[in-house]
């Protein structure tokens, strides 16, 4: 009797393991053969905060039409995240993710099945990064501003983007960020999602350590205010902010360049701080 | 990096075992606390539904269809970010209160099938042999009810387990957050959800396993 269900637990894990090795192995081959094929390459992306498909198509083109980088001969797919567009390419469902450069050389350093694509009319790409709050808390708003403009002055942006973005892309384990805590002053709480190192980033631990939380850290400490990391799915970012369980979402993106209107992507409701960070588009694709 | 190499690098280095077993005690408090309101309530419910009062049959009927035929995750979004946004819950109490309710109309549901299997003829046995309404479903109907509902409450269980797997949705950080976050810092998804999956199969077996010894245990 005992043999038996020994016997059925092994089978049925035999049948889970070939399912999934069966899965990746038959995947792999139409992703190698497919873009010579049609001359088309599958390309993922993260979606925007709140941008629909139709959407981002318009925006892809005026980006085209603009910076002359060709970008509608992709066929796009949208992940929700990093993780899940890394599934969608081992998986083979897409050819290409795109990336920013500083977490593309992370998943470099972290993966050494994947490589750079090396397509360099993609260095004319670039988008900033910068934080969202409600519309109605301009205070936050131009808390956070003030902060920025004060940090990028005395140079102390620049040495948290040394110390959590390029030390991280080498390697690096990220300095543990000081979270400030102070009896009696008022708290900014904010969303992580751990969805993108370096800069959204959860440690080993389950402590938030990225670059966008510790210049946050950093801001509150300037304005004498506390911060209350709070652990959220990036499906749900948006639904918490408007809500006012959280004050202040990051990892949004805005266009540097001038033709586009800089708020093309922004939801409603939500009111955009400046920019902190620039950083270029990249392609990765899977080792050969 | 062999093989070995890259399961102790996502699994354990840095104490990311200890941040898995915290993110493992979240889900099985959520799952315990929802389980034990929501029988409770759904036993409740059931009495209702299959009473004789309309108001309430019609109310426990209207709830139970509401609830069996949304998803948990709207209702648990619906939760938190609408009704209890400005009272200041914490998150895990909402997402107690939303398993307590979904898992409530599961087991009225599934009690009340049971109930329908049983021979209606044996309680009017019983009742025309002198033993009181009371005494009737504790000795006659109760015992059989256990023995009919058991194998379906059991599925019930660890579906209720599988369904908590959504509460990263409202800044909870149970084990599936956990694994995500993994999955991201280490950039290695399929492993790391993997293990995630053998950890959520190892509890659906301790489940399987207490329902199995407490069978045992009956029959001996």
């Amino acid at each position: 009797m005992k043999l038996k269900k020994l016997a059925k637990v092994l089978l049925s894990c035999v049948l889970a393991g070939a399912l999934f090795t069966g899965c990746g192995g038959g995947g792999d081959k139409p992703a190698a053969e497919k873009p010579a094929a049609s001359g088309e390459v599958k390309l993922g992306m993260i979606t925007h905060l709140n941008v629909t498909e139709k959407k981002m198509d318009d925006i892809l083109k005026m980006v085209e039409e603009e910076s002359k980088v060709p970008l509608t001969n992709f066929t796009v797919t949208y992940y929700d995240s990093l993780k899940l567009m890394q599934m969608g390419i081992e998986s083979g469902s897409i050819d290409r993710m795109s990336l920013y450069t500083n977490v593309a050389n992370y998943v470099i350093a972290n993966n050494d099945k994947y490589e750079n694509v090396g397509d360099s009319t993609l260095k004319n790409l670039s988008d900033n990064f910068c934080f969202a709050v409600r519309k109605d808390d301009t205070a936050l708003k131009d808390e956070l501003d003030k902060a920025l403009g004060e940090m990028k002055a005395d140079g102390s942006l620049d040495k948290l983007v040394k110390e959590y973005i390029i030390d991280v892309d080498k390697g690096q384990a990220p300095p543990a960020i000081e979270i400030p805590m102070s009896e009696g002053a008022d708290t900014i709480k904010v969303g992580v999602t751990g969805d993108l190192p370096p800069l959204d980033y959860v440690n080993a631990e389950g402590k938030a350590a990225g670059f966008n939380t510790a210049l946050l850290a950093e801001i509150a400490k300037r304005s004498g205010k506390n911060v209350e990391l709070v652990d959220i799915d990036s499906g749900a970012r948006a639904s918490a902010l408007s809500s006012g369980q959280i004050d202040v979402i990051f990892w949004v993106v805005v266009p540097t360049m001038e033709k586009l209107p800089a708020d093309m992507d922004k939801p409603e409701g939500v009111e955009l701080s400046d920019p902190y960070f620039k950083d270029n588009v990249e392609h990765l694709k899977l080792k050969k | 990096m062999t093989f070995t190499d890259l399961l102790y690098k996502i699994f354990i280095q840095d104490g990311g075992w200890l941040t898995i077993l915290n993110g493992l005690w979240v889900t099985v408090q959520i799952s315990a606390l929802s389980l034990l309101f929501g029988t409770l309530f759904g036993a409740l419910l059931c009495f209702f539904r299959v009473g004789k009062f309309k108001p309430l049959k019609v109310a426990a009927q209207i709830y139970i269809s509401i609830i069996r035929g949304s998803p948990v995750l709207m209702l648990l979004m619906l939760l938190f970010y609408g009704v209890f946004a400005r009272t200041g819950l914490s998150p895990l109490l909402v997402a107690v209160v939303t398993f307590s309710m979904h898992t409530a109309a599961h087991v009225a549901e599934l009690l009340r099938s049971s109930l329908m299997a049983l021979d209606k003829g044996q309680v009017e046995a019983a009742r025309t042999l002198g033993f009181s309404k009371w005494q009737a479903f504790k000795l006659v109907t109760l015992p059989q009810l256990a023995r009919i509902a058991k194998p379906v409450y059991q599925s019930t269980v660890v579906n209720l387990i599988q369904w908590t797997s959504v509460v990263g949705y409202v800044t909870i950080t149970d084990l599936t957050r956990v694994i995500n976050n993994i999955a991201s810092r280490t950039m290695q998804p399929m492993i790391t959800i993997m293990g995630g999956m053998i950890i959520y199969l190892a509890l659906s077996y301790i489940i399987y396993g207490i329902f199995h010894w407490t069978e045992r245990r009956r029959s001996q």
